[in-house]
């Protein structure tokens, strides 16, 4: 977490205001991802395997005329593949469109920016890279996943580092 | 540099008119009195110049106004359209144009200096200048090379005449040809129905982002997958069939309609060339006649910008290298007027471009001898090639035959650009000449790029989809041949296509490394055949399925990386599949062969000549010998009933659909299955000098290189025999077949070829 964003964090704290949150489960874990950059939620889909593919891309799955590149959640948490069908969130970034596929999509929950935590120290590099801190609900933690850092293109340049 | 509306809109409109005023200032040089035609002129540049006064674009209007004043003149008929003044109206467009694009790109009309030409247009002014004029024209001092024919569907409205509305119906009356005594009249009776028409194609179309169009296009592909989910869902219950077969009429339809708004008539690139073909022909010296045929064919609009500058070097090749100077035609008999014709055609999925002159053609003989100098090719090899193929050099890079370089073409950069150009859009270029005669070149360009025929083929549990243009053939290879139909060099897997070495990728091997890559001896297994850049090899798939035609998408960048896939599509059946892309599949797999071997045949042969100088046979076995055919005189292997063959006296013959060929049976082999009429036999058809013959054989072995065998002692080369595969054997003396009591029936040239041929082989 880098000095900007904990600059946004103050300022939010002093003002907490309420962002609204999609949570999707991986395993047993929960995850939020802001609404603002979900396109769409495709449930149910089967994407199609690219061989020779880097390894953090789930396959290809159609999504309105285009040809949507996924990235494995799953793949990104050293989780064994799902087998049978998973959800989608197509997200949107400055670099385009890409699905994010997860085991199942899990309500919108309305969260106070004031209960935002960053990363802590401890957590491992690859996962610092993934996330972009936690909120503190009552009864467990959800963690934010930043759709800027699960860019593909990013991830291939991450892998290659 | 952000414009506002009103500028945006002004730049669309003066643009509009300029193209508009391009067009009719080359109608003009044929028809000087056409006084519609300078009424269209006029209004373009009046047009410009009224608006610039209310933008405040003062450079444009004084450069405007001054093309106006001489216009006036010309309407009222004080003056004619001569040389001259045309000359000088299509600087005053270029540099109305050169100032509106400061305008677009800049924001502002820069500070370039028109003094020059304004003094030149006030000059052609002068009475002295009109005085002089019409002499000019009888005389033909002047004489304007560059003619547009008025193309007869010009004459025709258009009623989808879209953006440029210049395409819009453009009645010309036919009486305005012969010079009208009465400029000012002739001018209320032409100009008007040409406003009126021009209005109503205005108020009837309509411009639209092309973003906007492809995003149509995009939902429209989306919803026919859509219809066919709800076409197999409801396909049993008979309530649904009604309206399902609706749904699906109106997709089709409306799927087809969205697709004809992205076309967009040639007319758009066609109506560029006059003024090049003036202009050119002006420089060089030459007297061109520009024919064009099917200006409204329609082409995608993507596509139609990919072919704009392969078309436009086609133009200035045939006007440097092609149309002779008027002089050199005169002595050769022709018009000293050549003619430049540009015909477009729509021939089932794809439109042709012709581009076809009646020049001097391309001399075969200088095209061979500067591929040898530039080292594109070896002078063996090129002794090879027939006429056709040497043709074909001309689209290596690095070739031109223009004997100087000039500022229109000879460069080094030209057929294969337009080559490259046109494959990159999944076109093809052919090219065809007859010397004195002139020179052909055929563009085949497809409708639309965003769908493409396919051929799915299954490998890895998966479909993918293969381009249907890079693919020459279908090898089946049956179970129970598996084992034996690929050979290893080396590790390296190869299949014997007709006697030649065809380099194996498979498939699963290539994207699942690690995976088996034996030839399945369970089930069949097929070989696409494919060319890709020049590389041939064979790709080993699991299984076939129906060639489809498919919409392309776009990969995302992460898995365009990747090198192996042009894109994605969904299939019929709603599954997803990968467009494999062969030239990379040749990369990645190590396909690699030298860019000289652009034709794959000449290239084999080449090898051999310069490696081993041994010669190929085809080794086949007669009644239980062996024999040598040389493969280069085998035109093809028949199999056939014994019934086949027909016997004139005691001779063998064989009918080729009333084409007699002399069976040779030395070996007895027809003696042998004479009792059985539905025994299959093999005739092995090659040429003999000018006529063909056949050898009946009972199998054909293989194709082995020979090796020269000689006498002992006298080191003498043994005629007659060879070596093969480390046995002495005979080599069938195709000159000792007995010539039928025929005529022969072998044309001329086919006559010399073959000895060139044979020549090669000795």
């Amino acid at each position: 977490m880098n000095n900007t964003d904990m600059a946004v964090n103050r300022r939010e704290k002093a003002a907490a205001t309420l962002v609204e949150m999609c949570s999707v489960r991986v395993g047993k874990a929960m995850f939020g991802v802001p609404i603002t950059h979900i396109l769409e939620i495709v449930g149910g889909a089967r994407p199609q395997p690219v061989p020779l593919a880097p390894s953090f891309v789930g396959g290809l799955v159609h999504y309105r005329g285009d040809v949507l590149t996924t990235v494995s959640l799953r793949h990104l948490l050293d989780l064994p593949p799902h087998d049978g069908r998973q959800d989608i969130l197509v997200l949107e970034n400055s670099g385009g469109c890409f699905g994010l596929l997860v085991d199942a999509v899990g309500e919108v929950l309305t969260v106070s920016s004031a209960d935002h935590e960053p990363n802590p120290s401890i957590l491992d590099e690859r996962r610092k890279a993934l996330f972009a801190g936690a909120y503190k609900l009552k009864d467990c933690l959800l963690v934010m996943l930043d759709p800027e850092r699960l860019d593909p293109m990013r991830l291939v340049g991450a892998q290659a580092a | 540099m952000a414009l506002d509306e009103l500028t945006r809109e002004f730049l669309i409109e003066s643009q509009e008119g300029l193209d508009r005023m391009e067009r009719c200032l080359t109608e003009l040089e044929e028809r000087p009195q056409d006084a519609g035609l300078i009424g269209d002129i006029f209004r373009s540049v009046h047009t410009i110049k009224g608006t610039t006064g209310f933008l405040g674009f003062k450079r444009l209007e004084k450069l405007a106004h001054a093309g106006e004043n001489l216009l006036g003149m010309l309407r009222e008929g004080k003056l004619t359209a001569d040389g001259p003044t045309t000359t000088g109206l299509l600087q005053l467009l270029d540099g109305l144009r050169s100032i509106l694009k400061s305008i677009e790109s800049e924001g502002s009309e820069g500070d370039g200096e028109d003094a020059v030409l304004i003094g030149r247009l006030e000059e052609l002014q002068t009475p002295v200048h009109a005085h002089a004029k019409p002499a000019h024209a009888r005389l033909g001092a002047y004489a304007v090379s560059a003619r547009a024919a008025a193309p007869q569907d010009q004459l025709r409205p258009t009623p989808e005449a879209a953006p440029p509305a210049a395409k819009a119906p453009e009645p010309m009356p036919e009486a305005a040809t012969p010079p009208p005594k009465a400029p000012g009249e002739a001018e209320t009776e032409a100009g008007k129905p040409r406003a009126q028409a021009a209005g109503t194609a205005a108020e009837s179309t309509l411009r639209v982002d092309v973003t906007l169009l492809n995003r149509m296009m995009n939902l429209v592909g989306e919803l026919v997958l859509t219809r066919n989910q709800v076409l197999q869902a409801t396909a049993a219950d008979p309530n649904l069939t009604l309206l399902s077969r609706r749904l699906d009429m109106v997709t089709a339809d409306l799927r087809e309609s969205v697709m004809k708004a992205r076309m967009q008539p040639v007319s758009n690139i066609f109506s560029k060339m006059p003024r090049i073909v003036r202009d050119l022909s002006q420089s060089l010296g030459r007297k061109v006649r520009l024919q064009m045929e099917g200006q409204e064919t329609e082409l995608d609009k993507s596509l139609l910008e990919a072919i704009k500058d392969p078309l436009t070097h086609a133009v200035r090749n045939s006007l440097d290298h092609g149309i002779e100077p008027p002089a050199v035609r005169q002595s050769a008999g022709k018009d000293p007027e050549g003619t430049l014709r540009l015909r477009a055609v729509q021939e089932g999925s794809h439109v042709v471009i012709e581009v076809s002159d009646d020049g001097a053609g391309i001399p075969v003989e200088k095209v061979r001898l500067k591929a040898i100098e530039k080292g594109l090719i070896t002078a063996e090899r090129a002794s090879h090639l027939a006429e056709r193929e040497l043709l074909q050099l001309v689209f290596l890079p690095g070739f031109s035959t223009a004997a100087a370089v000039t500022n229109v073409s000879g460069r080094g950069v030209g057929m294969d650009v337009v080559r490259t150009n046109v494959e990159k859009i999944g076109g093809k270029v052919e090219i065809d000449s007859r010397q004195g005669k002139g020179t052909t070149l055929r563009l085949r360009i497809p409708l639309t790029l965003a769908i493409i025929p396919a051929l799915i083929v299954r490998s890895v549990e998966q479909s993918f989809a293969l381009p249907q243009g890079a693919l020459s053939e279908l090898v089946h290879v049956p179970p129970e041949q598996a084992a034996a139909a690929i050979e290893w060099m080396e590790g390296a897997p190869l299949y014997r296509l007709r006697g030649k070495l065809l380099p194996l990728v498979f498939l699963d091997r290539l994207l699942m490394p690690g995976s088996t890559h034996k030839l399945s001896t369970e089930r069949d297994n097929f070989i696409a055949v494919l060319n890709a850049d020049g590389r041939q090899f064979g790709l080993v798939v699991d299984g076939l399925a129906d060639p489809e035609e498919i919409v392309v998408k776009p990969l995302s960048a992460v898995l365009k990386s990747i090198g192996l896939y042009s894109g994605a599509t969904v299939l019929g059946n709603a599954d997803l599949a990968l467009i494999l892309d062969p030239g990379s599949i040749a990369l990645k797999a190590g396909v690699t062969m030298s860019s000289e071997d652009q034709t794959g045949r000449g290239a084999e042969e080449e090898a051999e000549d310069e490696t081993t100088k041994s010669v190929e046979f085809l080794l086949v076995e007669v009644a239980e010998r062996r024999a040598a055919v040389p493969l280069a005189d085998v035109l093809r292997i028949e199999q056939l009933k014994v019934a086949r063959i027909e016997y004139i006296g005691y001779r063998p013959v064989l009918n080729f659909e009333g084409q007699l060929l002399p069976v040779e049976d030395s070996g007895g082999v027809l003696a042998a299955v004479a009792g059985d009429p539905e025994a299959q036999i093999v005739v092995v058809v090659c040429r003999e000098g000018a006529r063909q013959v056949g050898i009946a054989v009972s199998h054909v072995l293989d194709v082995a290189a020979g090796a020269d065998l000689f006498e002992a002692g006298t080191s003498a080369r043994a005629g007659g025999v060879t070596l093969l595969k480390n046995r002495v054997t005979g080599v069938v003396d195709l000159g000792s077949v007995p010539p039928l009591p025929v005529e022969e029936n072998a044309p001329g040239a086919w006559d010399q070829l073959a000895n060139d041929r044979s020549e090669a082989v000795r």
